[in-house]
């Protein structure tokens, strides 16, 4: 099964995602500091991950503009 | 005697189509020469230097109206004119990079979409506080939650398939 195949089934959700963070190792604050870190270093990718993780385009721009 | 062209000899002398030397009188990018008595286009040496040029200008990339300008002859907006060209093509040369770099990253990574690649992932965890006891703790509490996820997100970092199940493997 290459990676595009891999289906949508039990795919991670982005609060699935946070807790995943936090139980390993990243505080609410540490989080806020990964996000900006994405959103300046790496735009698109930040996007591309938002996207990833299921969240529609207004959930993704509304994440992405609190930390630019 | 100078030399003169029909439309089509013209067209072959230059190395353009007549319909081009059609549309080019239309738009008035070639001037209009003078008629045989029956009513043929005459063209002259003149006629042809200026479509060499025309076409020269074509294969820069440059806009018909912009070509217009650099023929009327003033300096003035030459540099200009070429410099926007220049700008045009630089960005497009980053977007086809953008491209390559994208579809590139997703044949390394067979199919999973790229977001950014293990060095700039890891750079970003570290800088917002996540140590490497850290890390691996994620790496199993990821594999232990969504294997499949863990697989697919180690593949759109660029990690190899082999290295990707070896890291899954030590994981679990």
């Amino acid at each position: 099964m290459t990676a595009t195949q891999h289906t949508m089934k039990n795919h991670i959700t982005i609060d699935e995602w946070i807790a995943l963070f936090r139980e390993t190792g990243l505080d609410a604050t540490q989080m806020q500091r990964w996000h900006r870190l994405f959103e300046q270093r790496h735009p698109e990718g930040h996007r591309a991950f938002l996207e990833w993780l299921g969240l529609d385009a207004a959930r993704v721009e509304q994440i992405r503009a609190a930390h630019r | 005697m100078t030399k003169r062209y029909t439309i089509s000899e013209l067209a072959r002398a230059c190395g353009l189509s007549r319909a081009t030397l059609l549309y080019y009188d239309r738009i008035g990018l070639l001037p209009s020469p003078g008629r045989t008595a029956s009513g043929y286009r005459v063209y002259g040496g003149g006629d042809l230097r200026r479509l060499q040029k025309i076409r020269r200008f074509r294969e820069m990339g440059l806009a018909i109206a912009d070509i217009q300008r650099l023929l009327d002859g003033k300096r003035g907006p030459f540099a200009a004119i070429l410099k926007k060209r220049l700008n045009e093509i630089g960005g497009q040369i980053v977007s086809l990079k953008k491209q390559q770099s994208l579809l590139a990253g997703m044949l390394k990574s067979g199919g999973a979409f790229p977001v950014v690649d293990k060095a700039q992932w890891v750079a970003m965890l570290r800088r917002a506080g996540m140590d490497e006891a850290g890390m691996a703790r994620w790496h199993r509490e990821f594999e232990r939650h969504s294997p499949e996820d863990h697989h697919v997100f180690l593949l759109s970092l660029g990690i190899p398939e082999a290295e990707t199940r070896a890291i899954r493997r030590w994981a679990q």
